[in-house]
């Protein structure tokens, strides 16, 4: 596990990303952590000391693995950086099918305006 | 485990697992491109919510949940929900324009 700062994390997990495209999967998990042990954390209680927490993100392709944190300040920029890569890498999904229901409506935004989609 | 089909329950009730134990609730995503499949999971080690979805447009509606469990893991889980969606309705707007454009 390689504790990582956010942008090269986000270099790693692109790599990641394009590394699993013919085979495999890439996992990525999101917790709340305060970075420090049971016993730390046992430490700052008794002494009755405010606990930090941090956003806890680790990805890995089942070989490898790699892990940065967020805090209140700067989650906000690293979650657009995260959605981008996301957003360019999720290409083997879908675009709209197997809805049967929607099917006639499909037809008719196809051909007519393209704007209406979701709320 | 059984998937969650409804995207609006299991939004809900993701969030609402992770108010109730935020220091052993964890949200994992499994994105598998050969196969074209995205699963999100939530669990705190007793209960597991499972999301599975080969559609593009779910991996839209992922954006948002992330943001929130961002929102919620970094500030706490007191941070007002209002706050979060209120935000996200802002950068929403530029998002949908560029959409359309590439549709």
């Amino acid at each position: 596990m390689v504790l990582l700062q956010p942008d090269p994390f986000l270099n790693e997990l692109t790599s990641m990303f394009e590394r699993s495209t013919e085979t495999g999967s890439v996992w990525v998990t999101l917790k709340r952590s305060s970075l420090k042990s049971k016993v730390q954390r046992n430490k700052l209680k008794t002494a009755q000391q405010p606990i930090e927490y941090r956003c806890l993100i680790r990805a890995t392709n089942g070989k490898k693995t790699i892990s940065t944190s967020v805090g209140a300040k700067d989650h906000q920029r690293f979650q657009a950086s995260y959605a981008t890569i996301l957003k360019a890498h999720m290409t083997a999904l879908k675009k709209r099918e197997r809805k049967d229901r929607k099917k006639a409506a499909e037809d008719k935004k196809e051909s007519g305006s393209k704007k209406p989609k979701r709320a | 485990m059984v998937y969650i089909t409804s995207w609006d329950e299991f939004v809900e009730r993701t969030v609402q697992l992770f108010r109730a134990d935020p220091e052993s609730t964890r949200y994992c995503m499994k994105y598998r491109h050969c196969d074209g499949k995205l699963v999100l999971k939530v669990t705190d080690n007793k209960e597991c919510l499972k999301f599975k979805t080969d559609q593009a447009q779910d991996a839209k509606k992922m954006e948002k949940l992330n943001n929130i469990f961002f929102t919620l893991m970094a500030r706490g889980p007191d941070v007002d929900m209002s706050e979060i969606t209120g935000k996200e309705q802002m950068e929403a707007q530029p998002a949908k324009k560029g959409r359309g454009r590439k549709q």
